[in-house]
């Protein structure tokens, strides 16, 4: 994949692409959740 | 590294000035206890993002893990797989919104308080305090070196001067302003390193004819591997190192294992979750978390092998070859210079050390704040207890001058790596079942920390021979510079201490319940 053979190395590129994507949507999806939650707890 | 001194003086006096406001600006907004360890709790997500991953990523993990993949190839990636997984999504995720919100709830302001108030241990906050106030000052130091020799070779000023210089301009803004003034210079320095590590990375597979091309070119390198990598288990720089092998042992236990779960537990970074408002704020801080470690870590470690390609084509010769005097930390510096246009030379320079100071800010504020705060155990809130931690910290910032004036180079290297095994063995394990027990267990968490303490020690001391005979304590004793053999050697401490402190945990629960059974309803009671 991309000239790299070794599906050791390729694996662990597409990993971190994944989780960064991973990272992105979740930020995403959860933009407005969890406001000021602490004020309804105390 | 040569460049254009007059361009790079002016653009480093922009960037200072830059810093002092920002400095400034945080000791404007720093009224009281919480402002000064907490950042008042009101940070916004893109700064606590930018200041946490810029705080994570210090100049060695750029030039000095980047010289790694340069000399072992592009299985660093791995790192940068648990970088953004374990680092980025876990951390904030798993672990950050609950250390926030009972952060909130007890008050905590540091990493050790936290700890104290969630057991209802004095102990706790006492002994992880302890921890830091110790272990802190080498990683501390090993920055500081590696800040003072980056800025004698640019700027060319003496060494003590670049050191004490380094030292005192972050020391201004750390002791005055407080964590506010760390995040928000730790923002700009973020942003800095960003747009470095973006050009580095576009620059780099432009140079070498495109992605494809670039890759291909350094996967049919692999029968240019020195005849000492090759019989460690290296197999090429586009392949990983031979299963079970040395070079294997060292890349997937110390590099991609021992870094990549020790940031878990890292005070410095565990604090920051506790300087925002909401878990919405953390939820925004992981969109921008997770591509920035990427373009940090992920970078480095790609463009270092990459450099391979670069000095066969130029040169003639394989990266280490070009290498001065055999140090792996001069190979990306070295490209840089051979390969990149001025201008750009001058911007990798502020990101490195923008990189060098982020770190270094928050190291000096989170020993200041243990010793001032969590080991002398100052209470009150305002102005006037702030005094005793200003002072606290300007100590440790001391302590931490004076150390890397005085270590060894060949235990300055690794201490990077060490700090965080440390951290991870003695506080994971602890840290997390305070995070997700209603009524979490002190006598598991106090056998948990010095289990893990203890066993980490030992194996470093004793058995991990990279540090073992560094430190010289296996050798006087027992006339050997590591008392077990190969493969054991080459196992990093976080291995074997992380899971011994785990067990201990776990013992001191089963402990803990056979208690209560013994004791009764009227003991239990």
């Amino acid at each position: 994949m991309f000239g790299i053979t070794d599906p050791a190395i390729w694996v662990g590129y597409l990993l971190a692409l994944v989780f960064t994507l991973a990272c992105l949507v979740y930020g995403l999806l959860n933009w407005n959740n969890g406001a000021e939650e602490e004020r309804d707890g105390s | 590294m040569a460049v254009d001194t007059g361009l790079f003086v002016g653009m480093t006096l922009v960037y200072l000035v830059l810093v002092i406001g920002l400095g400034y600006l945080g000791y404007r907004q720093t009224k009281g206890n919480d402002d000064y360890m907490v950042a008042g709790r009101k940070i916004s997500p893109v700064v606590l993002a930018l200041s946490y991953g810029a705080t994570f990523i210090s100049t060695s993990a750029i030039i000095g893990f980047g010289g790694v993949a340069a000399q072992l190839g592009m299985g660093m990636i791995w790192l940068t797989v648990l970088n953004i997984g374990l680092g980025i999504f876990i951390a904030f995720v798993v672990f950050g919104k609950r250390t926030r919100s009972i952060g909130s709830k007890l008050r905590a302001v540091t990493f050790p308080d936290l700890m104290g108030k969630c057991y209802g241990s004095p102990f706790m906050q006492y002994a992880a305090g302890l921890v830091i106030v110790i272990a802190m000052p080498l990683y501390t130091a090993a920055i500081l070196i590696g800040g003072a020799q980056f800025i004698t070779s640019t700027l060319q000023v003496p060494y003590t001067t670049a050191l004490i210089g380094f030292a005192a301009v972050v020391a201004l803004y750390v002791v005055l302003g407080g964590l506010i003034a760390v995040m928000y210079t730790d923002a700009l320095q973020g942003g800095i390193m960003l747009v470095g590590m973006t050009i580095l990375l576009v620059l780099t597979y432009v140079q070498l004819g495109g992605v494809i091309e670039a890759h291909t070119a350094l996967a049919a390198m692999s029968d240019l591997v020195p005849g000492t990598l090759a019989a460690g288990g290296m197999t090429g720089w586009a392949s990983m190192p031979a299963f079970g092998s040395s070079i294997w042992l060292t890349m997937v236990t110390t590099l991609v294992l021992g870094v990549g779960i020790g940031v878990l537990a890292q005070p410095q970074l565990v604090v920051r979750f506790m300087t925002v408002k909401d878990s919405r704020s953390l939820n925004r801080a992981v969109l921008v978390g997770g591509p920035f470690i990427l373009m940090m870590t992920g970078v480095a470690f790609t463009v270092g092998a990459l450099t391979n390609v670069y000095f066969y084509q130029n040169q003639g010769v394989i990266a280490l070859a070009a290498a001065t005097g055999g140090n792996v930390d001069t190979i990306i510096p070295n490209f840089i210079n051979a390969s990149m246009p001025d201008l750009f030379v001058v911007i990798f320079m502020l990101a490195l050390l923008a990189a060098a100071m982020s770190t270094l800010s928050s190291l000096f504020h989170v020993m200041g704040t243990s010793l001032g705060f969590d080991v002398i155990r100052r209470t009150g809130s305002g102005k006037a207890a702030m005094r005793p931690i200003r002072v606290a910290t300007v100590v440790m910032i001391v302590v931490s001058v004076v150390l890397a004036f005085i270590l060894p180079g060949s235990i300055i290297a690794r201490a990077t790596a060490m700090f965080m095994g440390l951290c991870a063995s003695a506080f994971l394990p602890a840290y997390a079942h305070a995070m997700y027990s209603s009524r979490p267990s002190l006598r598991a968490a106090k056998i948990s920390l010095v289990a893990g303490a203890a066993a980490w020690f030992v194996w470093t001391a004793f058995v991990h021979v990279k540090e073992s005979a560094a430190l010289g304590l296996s050798d006087l004793l027992f006339g050997v510079p590591a008392v077990l053999s190969a493969p054991w050697q080459d196992v990093d401490p976080l291995v074997i201490a992380l899971p011994l402190s785990t067990a201990a945990l776990l013992v001191g629960l089963v402990l803990d319940r056979h208690a209560v059974i013994a004791e009764g309803p009227t003991g239990a009671a």
